[in-house]
């Protein structure tokens, strides 16, 4: 299963929504895959924060869905966010753990999924996340989609990907200060707030 | 922690516009936590470390919400990728609320590292902070680390010491 092609079933899915994005390849997959969703998207380069950052969101905007486009090795950086997802149980977070099995953007080592001993869907599953589950094909990725963006209930798929990247796709050239001005000022338009308001004299 | 401190800590964050505050229970603000946890106004989120804290608390600073990360001094330690890499890499601020373990008065062994470590840990990351020993002073050092915090987009921490949490 290709994540490119994930990604694609799951933008297709996705208007209104918001979204937090883990680092590595899978931002400028995610910038191709879901062009509709750029400025709803907050592209960022912290490992073990997205899904902590995606939750502070949801929490936040508590009638906005948020998903999480995390990692096996930013979640397993932080795996305590498993339990706080399972005391907190926001209604409003789809948190997809794109799996491939290694530290891609850094060539390619080997994650502790990989040993095929460490189960992510599971450990949420023991952490209180009752909806956690693992994707194998395409298909079923797409129906965890479905299910995971209608629940009341915090919801996770670790999508099982080959680590391989999208050929020919186009980068992005932002850094993580102006997307986050292009994602504040989209959530500011869409929510009707004010987040970065003016000083008090210019 | 008098209830007279318990409060002024609430006024503040209450001035500020907090109405989400993340935290790790410690020892010194121990009266604080439960009445968090009692006010109407504020929702609080108990963590597993610090660092996710200070990440829970970027992604409430994304919605509009204000957030505060209310910890032991320690807890700046576990929280320094998270706010390097928010603060340094995109902006997003964290304040923080920390009680001051290891300052003059500490009685206990475990604790003397928290209070070497925090003051340079702090301006290692360029975090501008003030360290209050006097209970009148707390709700304005709340409210100001908000100002400068949404003025700058970027941290700030304020430490409770002396006997405010003795």
């Amino acid at each position: 299963m290709k994540r490119f092609e994930c990604m694609t079933k799951l933008a297709a899915r996705l208007s209104d929504e918001l979204v937090i994005l883990s680092l590595g390849a899978s931002v400028d997959e995610w910038y191709n895959a879901a062009p509709h969703m750029r400025a709803a998207s907050l592209f960022q380069q912290q490992l073990g924060c997205v899904t902590p950052q995606a939750f502070g969101l949801a929490a936040g905007l508590p009638e906005r869905q948020i998903i999480s486009l995390d990692t096996d090795g930013g979640l397993l950086f932080n795996l305590g966010i498993l339990a706080t997802l399972g005391n907190e149980r926001p209604k409003n977070l789809f948190v997809v753990v794109w799996d491939n099995e290694m530290y891609q953007s850094i060539g390619g080592p080997k994650t502790h999924t990989a040993s095929g001993t460490v189960d992510l869907a599971a450990i949420a599953q023991g952490a209180g996340v009752t909806h956690a589950y693992t994707a194998r094909t395409l298909d079923e990725f797409d129906a965890h989609c479905e299910a995971g963006l209608a629940s009341d209930d915090p919801y996770i798929v670790v999508a099982k990907v080959a680590g391989t990247v999208q050929p020919e796709i186009k980068r992005k050239h932002s850094d993580g200060r102006e997307d986050k001005y292009i994602f504040v000022r989209h959530v500011e338009a869409t929510e009707g707030i004010t987040i970065m308001g003016p000083s008090e004299h210019n | 922690m008098q209830q007279s401190a318990v409060d002024a800590v609430i006024r503040g964050l209450k001035r500020a516009g907090v109405s989400i505050v993340c935290y790790l229970p410690d020892s010194l603000f121990k009266e604080l936590y439960p009445a968090l946890d009692a006010d109407p106004d504020i929702r609080t989120i108990q963590v597993t470390n610090e660092g996710e804290g200070a990440a829970i608390c970027g992604g409430v600073f994304l919605s509009g919400k204000r957030a505060a990360l209310v910890m032991e001094n320690s807890g700046l330690r576990a929280s320094v990728e998270p706010l390097a890499r928010m603060g340094l890499g995109a902006g997003i601020p964290v304040v923080m609320l920390m009680s001051y373990r290891g300052d003059m008065g500490e009685n206990n062994w475990w604790a003397v590292p928290h209070g070497v470590t925090m003051e340079p840990v702090l301006q290692a990351l360029r975090i501008p902070y003030v360290v209050e020993r006097e209970e009148e002073r707390i709700e304005q050092a709340i409210f100001d680390a908000y100002e400068l915090a949404y003025s700058s987009y970027y941290h700030t921490a304020v430490a409770l010491s002396g006997s405010i949490v003795r």
